[in-house]
């Protein structure tokens, strides 16, 4: 199983989940280190402002899930924001 | 009435976010009320922000003009008016729970930026509280599955507010530490709710039973504190809480008689204090005007401050 599949899984499907436009979003998973992945969140232009929400409310969250995520397969992952 | 406070660089940025955090997009719809001017600071020192109370006009409502001085005097040395012998009691804090839960209904809606200006294009639903119970079950029921997790979902309806319960003892890795991940996902659940439809429904959402055991742990705790400040007077500050948390606190505390409760501090390090009611305190009832402004300011600001947290918590409604 290839490293932050999980983590990939999870990021897409919550993103995919709140935003309007499902079919733009887009996660790519980076390894950073032999137990650290990095996720990298890409949505429609209007769709990143509902994915990071209210003083990053919601990205905060993501990234909280996505680290429940990562202890499931035993890494450590960060999520990133693209605009 | 729900409103909600704001601090911000200057009026107009403290406007745009009570708007935001009202769920209100027409600007004509609000009453606004100046707390603190800003004040620049010198070489970036020394500012003050601009602090705004807003709430939605009520037509034919008029306001209140003690509490508009009231509230005014708090903000200038908060800690004090806190403490003033002319809290409310318990009468007026029954009161406030009311005003808390109306805030929960009508205040966390959280817009987002980009809804504000398409309100009438809005292309969400109107769905009931009880439409949006299948939406909640499915998503926490895709989550579990995304991150392969054995467990189910069950829901139901208490009022209109819905309730989830995450079963299953793997879904524990979705409590987290001090149910950090489980305050995630509830914050994932709104924003879900949010893009679904135009007035997302109140959701509180148990995993693993750790909501449920957190608040049997809380609750003796609290009762252990009440009897002290029972037998030793005074006031007992209690470490930073989450809202849900604190708001167990403040279930309880209203269940004795004697003690009364209010929160202090800016999240994430906003505390419940637990005091005695002296004597004075609670023979002189406050009727209507002051002392119950003060509460309905403490309460509502505590409902505001999470996004309504305390109004949603897993732990159970106010009336409960």
């Amino acid at each position: 199983m290839p490293k932050g599949e999980i983590v990939e899984r999870v990021v897409k499907y919550v993103v995919k989940e709140i935003v309007d436009n499902p079919d733009a979003v887009d996660v790519t998973i980076i390894e950073q280190g032999p137990d650290e992945v990095l996720a990298e969140v890409r949505t429609a232009k209007g769709d990143m402002g509902r994915v990071i929400g209210r003083r990053g409310r919601v990205a905060r969250a993501i990234r909280t899930v996505a680290s429940a995520a990562a202890d499931e397969e035993g890494v450590t992952a960060q999520v990133e924001f693209v605009d | 009435m729900a409103y909600v406070e704001v601090k911000a660089k200057t009026i107009d940025l403290a406007i745009e976010a009570a708007m935001r955090e009202l769920g209100i997009t027409d600007r004509s719809r609000l009453e606004i009320e100046v707390i603190q001017e800003p004040e620049r600071g010198f070489l970036g020192f020394g500012g003050r922000d601009a602090i705004v109370k807003v709430s939605e006009k009520k037509p034919g409502r008029k306001r209140s003009r003690t509490r508009k001085k009231k509230r005014g005097s708090r903000q200038a040395e908060p800690a004090k008016a806190a403490k003033s012998s002319s809290r409310p009691s318990r009468q007026a804090e029954g009161k406030a729970k009311n005003m808390r839960s109306d805030a929960g209904n009508e205040a966390p809606r959280a817009e987002e930026p980009q809804e504000q200006t398409s309100n009438s294009t809005d292309p969400r639903k109107e769905l009931s509280p009880a439409e949006q119970e299948p939406l909640v079950k499915e998503f926490l029921e895709g989550l579990l599955e995304a991150i392969g997790l054995e467990g189910r979902v069950e829901t139901h309806m208490d009022d209109d507010v819905i309730v989830a319960n995450v079963i299953g003892e793997q879904t524990e890795a979705l409590v987290g530490p001090r149910g950090s991940v489980m305050e995630a996902v509830h914050e994932l659940t709104k924003t879900v709710l949010q893009r679904a439809t135009q007035e997302p429904a109140r959701v509180r959402i148990d995993i693993a039973g750790y909501a449920e055991r957190r608040r049997q742990a809380l609750t003796i705790y609290a009762g252990e504190l009440i009897q002290q400040v029972l037998e030793e007077g005074g006031e007992l500050m209690l470490e930073p809480m989450s809202a849900a948390d604190r708001k167990v606190i403040h279930d309880v505390v209203a269940q004795h008689e004697g003690v009364r409760s209010y929160s202090e501090g800016e999240a994430p390090a906003r505390y419940v204090v637990i005091a005695k009611v002296e004597e004075a305190e609670a023979t002189a009832e406050p009727e209507g005007g002051e002392g119950e402004a003060d509460v309905e300011t403490e309460s509502a600001a505590d409902a505001a401050a999470e996004d309504g947290f305390s109004a949603e918590s897993p732990a159970g409604d106010p009336e409960s």
